[in-house]
């Protein structure tokens, strides 16, 4: 079983590092897309001149926000499933199907990896209508966004769910071949991280 | 052969494989055997379309702004404003209960926030006066349904996204099934408060002690006054609105009422991001799932079979009542939307029922299944709150079970009920 142990610690701190990392990046988007909404609704009508961009960049915010927190909630059991078929099932079977499902989970993401990456190298050729990046990042003066940054929230989320699924799987066979494990025994008590 | 998708994602919800995945894999894997790698492509770019979205974006804002509320002790202040109203009536606390909740679902869109913040305070206020607790957690999960069907809504956003109507129709046509639902629980109360003389929560208040309530509620009450104002005159889109509530929650918390403290602020903001993810992904899998949808033609060959059944569209949706109280016995209102709208909305259009009569009919059905064993959220939520086992608040929530099955079939079979604010304020022809 050790053989096993070391591979999940490992994978279990890089994951729970990444993803505390996206919290905090996440919450921040979420803040943002308060603040720029609030903002339009105050130069619309309080100064009566309508900014062009925060309907774009606000968008921006939620993708990102929901692209880096939902391989957390992957992780933590947050995702909507029944489970009651499971629950009736004697836990040796419970726990081989719950596996099977991890793997289709697991090939769907990979599948969907490889689109990603496709989807995110087009996003270079089309521009954000409204978004620039500031003068002296990149170029002397500012240019239009380009999409893909926009594009990479998701494959960036499909990739870290990739991590947390091999994590979970990996779990799973532990729990198929010792009995038990602390994150899927209790999925909730980690939820603070 | 594509239509194969919905018998294999069926499979793999009740083998328990979470929504998403079976969302995106039972459709990936019939295109994959059709040949239409193309088509797969589709799904994963309908996935980020589907989320990038305007109107979508009130989801994560009302609930973070219902969880600022939460939060911020706002509920005490509707609960002390409904007791000193109703709280003299014989069995007074659980009219308060289900008074709160109305109130509440002008705040908030979601029936799980209504039972734990309402019922972690109401619960043991009833218990201490001698109801049982199993009833007084029933009533708090029974009550709690109207949050969602009372604007502003989760669900119904989700709704008018996916199904491409107007959101402020759909608020506007909660409002009356919302209190109509409310009523009815009172008069089940009632007639259970006569018969087993439930006592009353306090002496009837004077009007003066009436009036220091109201204004102690009076910047929380405001709050579906400045969302569905804003929105019916035209000063904000329901997403903009939602921002502004988000606002108005953190300035009356912060700095009117100063139940809220600036290091509460990170946590609120990370379950909300948390909450708001799962269900946005949700939502970006359904528009995925929705283009398969009409590549297999699956809405004409269901429509075929429904007809096949009967021509009468009162006939049709009686049944179709019953397919969604079934639905929401085992599937959260949410994804069970997600998923039936896109197949069964159309076939009820085409047979005539207002596009918003319909979507009012799935939402209060649905939401309603919340707390239907043997998945209902609501009741999980009461038990944990409570103390009560789910099986036990199951079978007291029976009576008012039934007067919401009622109500259901009242808006069912009278559109005027859900369609005449919406048509007075010009948002439905």
């Amino acid at each position: 079983m050790r053989a096993l142990d070391f591979p999940i610690q490992i994978l279990a701190r890089c994951n729970t590092a990444i993803l505390r990392l996206g919290r905090h990046l996440s919450v921040i988007a979420l803040a943002l897309m308060v603040v720029i909404m609030l903002l339009q609704v105050f130069f619309r009508y309080a100064l009566n001149n309508a900014l062009p961009w925060p309907d774009e960049a606000a968008r921006f915010c939620m993708l990102w926000m929901t692209g880096l927190m939902a391989p957390l909630a992957l992780r933590h059991g947050g995702f909507v499933a029944i489970d009651m078929f499971q629950q009736m099932l004697p836990r040796l079977l419970a726990t081989i199907l719950q596996l099977t499902l991890w793997l289709v989970a697991l090939i769907v993401l990979i599948v969907a990896v490889q689109i990603g990456w496709d989807h995110f190298n087009a996003g270079w050729l089309f521009k954000s209508s409204s978004m620039k990046i500031p003068a002296g990042l990149i170029s002397e003066r500012p240019v239009r966004m380009p999409l893909a940054y926009s594009y990479l929230s998701l494959l960036l989320s499909v990739c870290l769910m990739i991590s947390v699924s091999v994590e979970l799987t990996m779990r799973h066979v532990r729990q198929l071949l010792t009995g038990h494990d602390p994150l899927l025994d209790n999925p909730v008590s980690q939820r603070a991280d | 052969m594509l239509i194969w998708f919905l018998p294999l994602f069926l499979l793999f919800l009740a083998l328990g494989m979470p929504v998403f995945f079976g969302l995106v894999a039972a459709p990936g894997i019939l295109l994959w055997l059709n040949g239409q790698e193309r088509d797969i492509v589709l799904l994963y770019r309908n996935i980020y379309n589907g989320m990038d979205s305007f109107p979508l974006m009130a989801v994560p804002f009302f609930m973070l702004a219902g969880e600022l509320m939460n939060k911020g002790g706002i509920t005490t202040r509707l609960v002390e404003f409904s007791q000193a109203l109703m709280g003299h009536l014989r069995g007074g606390l659980a009219h308060v209960n289900v008074l709160s909740s109305i109130l509440f679902a002008g705040l908030s869109g979601s029936a799980v926030a209504d039972t734990s913040a309402l019922g972690s305070m109401l619960i043991p206020a009833m218990e201490k006066q001698g109801y049982t607790r199993r009833f007084a957690a029933a009533i708090t999960a029974a009550s709690s349904v109207i949050g969602p069907i009372i604007p502003p809504s989760g669900i119904m956003i989700i709704y008018a996204y996916v199904m491409g109507e107007s959101v402020a129709a759909l608020f506007l046509a909660g409002i009356v099934p919302g209190i109509l639902v409310g009523t009815g629980l009172m008069v089940m109360i009632k007639l259970l408060a006569d018969k087993y003389d439930f006592p009353a929560a306090s002496r009837r208040y004077s009007w003066r002690e009436r009036g220091d309530a109201s204004l102690k509620a009076f910047f929380p009450l405001m709050t579906p006054v400045i969302i569905l104002g804003g929105i019916l005159l035209g000063v904000f889109t329901p997403t903009e609105a939602a921002a502004v509530a988000v606002g108005y929650a953190l300035f009356i918390g912060l700095f009117v009422l100063k139940t809220l403290r600036a290091r509460d602020l990170p946590e609120i903001l990370s379950r909300a991001a948390m909450t708001s993810a799962v269900v946005l992904l949700l939502v970006g899998a359904a528009m995925a799932f929705k283009t398969v949808v009409s590549l297999s033609h699956l809405p004409e060959t269901l429509a075929a079979f429904i007809l096949s059944l009967s021509e009468n569209p009162l006939i049709l949706l009686f049944l179709i009542n019953i397919l969604l109280f079934v639905v929401g016995m085992f599937l959260d209102a949410g994804p069970a939307i997600i998923i039936l709208g896109p197949i069964l909305a159309p076939i009820f259009i085409a047979l005539g029922v207002d596009p918003v009569h319909f979507a009012i009919i799935m939402s209060v059905n649905l939401t309603v299944g919340l707390a239907t064993p043997p998945m209902g959220l609501v009741l999980f939520v009461a038990s944990s709150v409570s103390g009560e086992r789910v099986e036990t608040i199951a079978r007291a929530i029976l009576p008012f079970l039934a007067v919401e099955i009622l109500v259901i079939f009242l808006i069912t079979y009278f559109p005027a009920l859900s369609l005449t604010i919406p048509r007075l304020t010009g948002f439905v022809q």
